[in-house]
């Protein structure tokens, strides 16, 4: 049982913020434009000699080394591995295509919830402002809208809404910032389910 | 519990049969169907790309605040779907019934296309038994 991503889309069809835990698949950084500035730091756009500087940066002590090679394991694109934003613009579509569906076949206006398959469950939760909360868990968690929805209650409004720095519906950023990065990350990890 | 919807879904996203069984769900036309069925396909297979940990398979279970689509992929790439209440335990025993039924009366039946649309006294009277008739 474990959390692996999050992420938060807004009305305009664009990821603005996105945060994992226990990934092993990590997405490739995003392509320069694909994604708006300030969505997460760990995907941005970067030069591939950047990330090599980083890893060798941090591999200087030799306790940690056996670690960081698992990192740097993970971390390595392969070929196989989607960019961050090819992926979000994947997650993005299937929700919105299901949630079409579901109302198409209900003939109500009723919402999608969660599809799952053999490696992962996804939730969603859709707010009045168009904002779509979306995560990732492990297959067998039951549902989470009532964590997506304690997302929107408190950090969300506390930090993004409430939040003269962060420009909401601006189309060119998205809503990462420190503030609300902890408290989802101390949100998220308080969970039953998470460990 | 309910069983609203049997559909099955060919390798290729056509939708070859769709019957209802029970009321709750849009009465939807036909071309409408189709439709819906060529999207759930497209669906099935973008979602085991996104998996965060390796290989996954295709979306098993769909769910909607009042029913849920189980899927199952057989090893020919035919979709079995059912529509059901979000409670229904037996959806996946039901599926793989329906795809036992439909290797005895449609694949083995020589008058039956592969990949067309089923039109098989045999296999709707093994879904009449499995399911119940239900309305047309």
């Amino acid at each position: 049982m474990t959390i692996y991503s999050f992420y938060i889309y807004d009305r305009h069809c664009a990821c603005v913020y996105y945060q994992d835990w226990h990934r092993t698949k990590r997405p490739r950084p995003a392509v320069e434009g694909g994604i708006l500035n300030a969505v997460s730091r760990a995907v941005a756009p970067q030069a591939a000699d950047t990330s090599a500087a980083n890893l060798s940066t941090s591999s200087t002590t030799a306790e940690d080394s056996s670690s960081i090679f698992t990192q740097a394991a993970l971390d390595t694109p392969r070929s196989n591995a989607l960019t961050f934003d090819e992926e979000a613009k994947l997650v993005y579509g299937v929700i919105l295509s299901l949630r079409n569906m579901i109302k198409k076949l209900s003939g109500r206006d009723e919402q999608f919830t969660s599809y799952r398959t053999s490696a992962y469950k996804l939730h969603f939760y859709g707010t009045i402002s168009g904002y779509k909360f979306v995560m990732l868990s492990d297959p067998s968690t039951d549902g989470l809208r009532f964590v997506l929805r304690q997302i929107y209650n408190g950090p969300f409004v506390d930090y993004v809404v409430r939040n003269p720095l962060v420009p909401m519906d601006s189309r060119e950023q998205g809503v990462d910032n420190d503030y609300f990065r902890a408290s989802v990350d101390r949100l998220v990890r308080g969970l039953v389910v998470f460990d | 519990m309910a069983i609203f919807s049997l559909w099955v879904i060919n390798k290729a996203g056509g939708l070859v049969y769709q019957r209802n069984f029970a009321d709750g769900l849009a009465q939807l036309t036909s071309n409408e169907y189709l439709v819906l069925a060529g999207t759930l396909h497209g669906i099935h297979a973008i979602t085991s790309r996104l998996s965060p940990i390796g290989s996954s398979s295709g979306a098993q279970v769909i769910e909607g605040d009042s029913f849920k689509m189980t899927i199952l992929l057989t090893a020919t790439g035919t979709k079995f779907v059912l529509l059901t209440s979000p409670g229904e335990t037996t959806a996946e025993l039901v599926l793989q019934k329906a795809f036992e039924a439909y290797a005895d009366a449609v694949m083995k039946n020589p008058f039956h296309t592969p990949e067309m649309p089923i039109r098989s006294d045999g296999f709707e009277s093994r879904i009449n038994t499995l399911i119940g008739s239900g309305q047309p």
